[in-house]
């Protein structure tokens, strides 16, 4: 990221100092995302404002490299950077989209449930999309087969048949800050036996997903 | 009988090789429905039976045996869409929106109109990334260099590099070019990347 | 123009620029555009490789990927000819050629603007002078232009000295022409080889701090082709050696192997005398004696008597036959380590007294372990390699790859194919030998390989047939003995493609000249005898003494060619 900041013109130094800094976090932030999503079994929240920024940031560093001179140095190393950041991007997306098609009833469903004050699962274009998917699979799946069975096996009890992301799965992760009293099996909250792990700044665990959903949410672990 | 029609569609899609679509088996599809419906039609009749007849219980586990083939078979013909229905996606992923011919003849008319909703769902989706679109069938690999060797399978005629210039891509030469601008080319089989 | 600072006028004018790189079918030249390819990666330099087996592919590649180019670079062709005249290109192109072919023509030298010879400082050119080759026709015109300016009636007084004094242009003007001729005669006669291209490179990546070992081992590997194809004598080798071992020994030297141990995978590069045996360490000691040329003909294998011998010469090292014909790498290891010694002694007194060469060998992780003639040997042989469903492109590519450490299979591949060559090759010659086939016309010896037979197809490919031709005349000279023939040189043919009638034909320079310069002055010879007598013939290799013949062609050709030498 050093590399990076070095691209601006010096006209725009002072001015643009700050936002400097939050592209940088940004990334960093948007890396962290990338490696989240990677690694967890279900769908996390969207974080479409951070690739939205990192996508002006690279359309920006672009902008700027054509005004640089034929055979600079620096112009490989930025675009090279620029290749990287793209690269997170993409992959980060990619993913989303492959976890949005395998799990879209289930997905779905639980979007139309949502609250109003809940933080957004899916963006904007990643709702339409998976609307539009669902609808042509299940359209897809009627036309050739289900409408020429028998009357009552042409429906599907999406309970039963959706693929649903499998929370109990275990996933490596790495502890941002210490977190004390961490429940391993939330669904047993009341029971005193539950276990409970402290969790250590910086130390790495292996565990169920399902109890680490909200830590992995504020940020207070990473998966590795 | 029984639902093995139906395994045998699965089975054709398994042993198909990585990365091909067989043919779409509309016969076999019918069989199966076909044997769907005689399954049906003969628990119906023996339901009425039972109920209009005492002491018929002993048909009631035949029809049970029955409604579990009739759930396989479901069941089945709906893997068997699905698991094709992803070959398709791959291919939309790996194709970009024209798929080359020999694809296209093994799909049914149903999977041309569900590819071609899809492809375009997809880049409608790809379009609204950002001010001016993110195609994300590109950098599907981390970048390693700016630039990397390739060399050419086939005939490909001339190519226009970012900085304008032409590069005439000939069957049996070797180039050195921007890695992001052969990617396509390379997923395509028109380019091959040499390692050093 | 000859360049000298290649630094400077070569490399500094091409960097950010887009480079077509036109590379020769030759070990040689594919090192060197390995080298290259290495250099230009590192600046970020983007070029497009074509493979050219000879002039005509070199018109149509020049033509196919010039488009908005300004920089070609040609290695190992086109130094020879007039490239100019050949390509007609526009005036903003530039060629750097860096070609190992000599006699360069002298169009290319005194051309200052595009053509740019990239040559090493310390070969010899003996070029002729620019006044007494090429002629400033302009100043002659002006000359002339003047004196019909002369008013008439002066003209008339002057007549007899403006008749003189062109007498004396004229009587000037023939002699410089027959200078000229003479001195292009002996300019041209004799085709031979300069400092490898990939030495030019290797120096280059050198002067640019650029130079690794694996650019240093296709720099040795390039030299040891030319010493297998007999492109240049011992002594340029060995002094070429030389010069890359210090380079050698710079890159691999270090301290105390205990305290700072290379991880197993590094590549370690070290100078060996290493044996004239083909491929030895691949395949059996026993079949490696009877298909080198050094040893096959000195102990004349090609007898009951030759073969006794071979058995006489393994007894006298003290190595059991069946060790001798185990594969070498399953050899017992008391006799695998001391093979090369044992063989060097026994050597002297069977008249082998030139066994060993300097060498080097490379070793990477714990299989890889190769020696430089054992590769040069196996990338000539992908390069080479007969299989009829790989094109002539296809070929190069491979050879190309096998250069690479990531693709050393195919070299593995490579050792294989270069043995059934060798099989082919000693096979030809014993019948050959045995049929009587090597004749003498006169002024040369000649031998037509007979199409059909098993091996014919292995020499339809110029480098095979060139060494099936130094192997046969080296047999035949060794075998007879007789003084004549020491000094004849040897014509092969061998048919090439059958449906269309055509045949391949190379000139062997007399075995003194293969020894010392390596001469040759068949190019010259060839294309004064198809001139003759209107023979079908096509000189398309870079090789001039390599033609491709109309076979129905070939006796006329043949008697054009015994006049010629007579």
């Amino acid at each position: 990221m050093a590399a990076l900041d070095e691209s601006y013109d010096e006209e725009h130094e002072g001015s643009e100092d700050e936002v400097e800094m939050t592209a940088a976090e940004a990334l960093s932030k948007l890396e962290e995302a990338w490696l989240n999503e990677k690694f967890a079994p279900d769908l996390l929240e969207t974080k479409a404002d951070l690739v939205d920024c990192m996508l002006e940031q690279i359309q920006q560093m672009e902008d700027n490299l054509k005004r640089c001179k034929k055979g600079d140095m620096r112009i490989l190393i930025h675009k090279m950077e620029i290749d990287r950041i793209r690269f997170v991007i993409s992959s980060y997306l990619r993913l989303r989209l492959e976890k949005i098609e395998k799990f879209h009833e289930e997905i779905l469903h639980r979007e139309s449930g949502r609250k109003e004050e809940d933080p957004l699962l899916l963006s904007e274009q990643e709702l339409s999309f998976a609307k539009e998917y669902s609808q042509s699979v299940k359209e897809h799946a009627k036309v050739l087969v289900l409408n020429h069975l028998p009357q009552n096996f042409q429906k599907l009890d999406r309970e039963k048949t959706a693929p649903k992301p499998d929370l109990d799965q275990h996933v490596f992760l790495k502890a941002n800050r210490n977190q004390d009293q961490v429940l391993i099996e939330p669904e047993l909250e009341d029971d005193p036996s539950a276990e409970v792990v402290d969790l250590v700044k910086d130390s790495q665990y292996i565990m169920r997903f399902r109890p680490l959903v909200p830590l992995v949410t504020d940020g207070a672990v990473s998966l590795i | 009988m029984y639902g093995d029609k139906a395994l045998e569609l699965i089975l054709e899609l398994k042993r198909a090789a990585e990365g091909s679509l067989p043919p779409y088996n509309e016969d076999g599809i019918r069989q199966v429905l076909e044997e769907t419906s005689v399954l049906y039609d003969q628990n119906q009749a023996d339901v009425l039976r039972e109920s209009s007849m005492t002491g018929a219980e002993s048909l009631l586990s035949a029809v049970q045996f029955r409604h579990t083939c009739l759930e396989r078979n479901q069941r089945c013909l709906l893997a068997y869409l699905h698991n094709r229905l992803e070959i398709i996606k791959e291919m939309r992923w790996e194709f970009g929106s024209v798929l080359p011919p020999d694809i296209k003849n093994n799909m049914s008319e149903q999977e041309s109109q569900w590819f071609n909703k899809y492809s375009k769902s997809l880049a409608s989706y790809m379009r609204s990334l950002g001010e001016e679109g993110l195609d994300l069938t590109q950098d599907r690999k981390p970048p390693k260099n700016l630039f990397i060797q390739v060399r050419c399978l086939r005939d490909f005629g001339e190519f226009e590099t970012e900085d304008g210039s032409m590069v005439v891509l000939k069957k049996n030469s070797q180039h050195f070019l921007l890695r992001s601008q052969c990617e396509p080319l390379i997923r395509q089989g028109i380019l091959e990347h040499i390692l050093s | 123009m000859l360049i000298n600072d290649i630094r400077l006028q070569f490399y500094d004018k091409i960097i950010h620029k887009r480079v077509l790189l036109l590379v020769s079918h030759d070990v040689d030249a594919l090192c060197a555009c390995k080298i290259l390819q290495a250099l230009f990666h590192c600046d970020h330099i983007q070029y497009t490789i074509v493979a050219v087996a000879g002039k005509q592919d070199l018109e149509r590649a020049f033509l196919e990927h010039s488009e908005q180019l300004e920089f070609v670079v040609m290695i190992n062709c086109g130094g020879n000819i007039d490239l100019i005249e050949l390509l007609q290109p526009e005036e903003n192109v530039v060629f750097y050629i860096c070609d190992s072919h000599r006699p360069i023509h002298l169009n290319n030298v005194f051309n200052d603007s595009q053509v740019k010879m990239l040559v090493n400082s310390g070969d010899e050119f003996n070029l002729p002078a620019y006044e007494d080759v090429i002629r400033n026709e302009e100043s002659d015109e002006d000359d002339s232009g003047n004196e019909s300016d002369e008013p008439s009636g002066k003209r008339r007084r002057f007549d007899e000295a403006t008749l003189e004094r062109k007498m004396e242009k004229r009587r000037k003007r023939r002699e410089w022409e027959q200078n000229k001729e003479r001195i292009m005669y002996d300019y041209d006669e004799f085709s031979f080889y300069g400092t490898a291209a990939s030495l030019v490179m290797y120096d280059l990546a050198w002067k640019l701090s650029k130079d690794t070992n694996d650019l240093l081992w296709w720099a040795i590997t390039g030299l040891t082709s030319q010493l297998i194809a007999k492109r240049i004598d011992r002594e340029k080798y060995v002094s070429d050696v030389t010069e890359l071992n210090r380079h050698v020994s710079r890159h691999n030297h270090r301290g105390n192997e205990d305290e700072c141990p290379l991880s197993v995978n590094s590549m370690k590069i070290s100078f060996v005398p290493e044996l004239q045996l083909t491929l030895y360490k691949h395949w059996s000691l026993f079949e490696s004696l009877r298909h080198s040329a050094y040893t096959a003909c000195t102990l004349k294998l090609w007898t009951l008597k030759g073969q006794k011998k071979l058995n006489e010469f393994l007894a006298d090292m003290g190595l059991p036959l069946a060790q001798s014909k185990q594969k070498f790498s399953a050899m017992d290891v008391e006799f695998k380590d001391n093979v090369k010694d044992w063989l060097e002694t026994s050597a002297k007194k069977f008249g082998l007294d030139n066994i060993s060469v300097p060498s080097f060998q490379v070793q990477f992780g714990f299989k890889h372990k190769y020696c430089a003639l054992d590769v040069a040997f196996a990338v000539d042989a992908l390069l080479e390699s007969v299989n009829t469903s790989k094109s002539a492109e296809e070929r190069f590519m491979e050879a190309l790859d096998c250069l690479s450490r990531t693709y050393i299979d195919k070299l593995e591949d490579g050792l294989d194919l270069c043995k059934q060559q060798m099989m082919g090759v000693v096979n030809q010659v014993q019948s050959l030998l045995d049929m009587k086939k090597v004749v003498s016309a006169g002024p040369f010896l000649y031998a037509f390989v007979p199409d059909g037979t098993p091996g014919s197809k292995f020499f339809s490919r110029p480098n095979c047939l060139m060494t099936l031709g130094r192997f046969t005349l080296e047999a035949y000279v060794k075998l007879y003995n007789r003084r004549k023939a020491r000094n004849l040189p040897l014509v092969v043919t061998a048919p090439l493609d059958f449906e269309n009638g055509t045949s391949l034909v190379v000139g062997i320079p007399p075995l003194p000249e293969l020894e010392q310069a390596s001469r040759n002055f068949f190019g010259k010879a060839f294309e004064q005898a198809a001139e003759k007598t209107g023979s079908r013939t096509l000189h398309d290799n870079f090789e001039p003494s390599v033609v491709i013949m109309r076979t129905e062609d070939r006796s006329k050709f043949f008697d054009a060619l015994i006049s010629l030498l007579q």
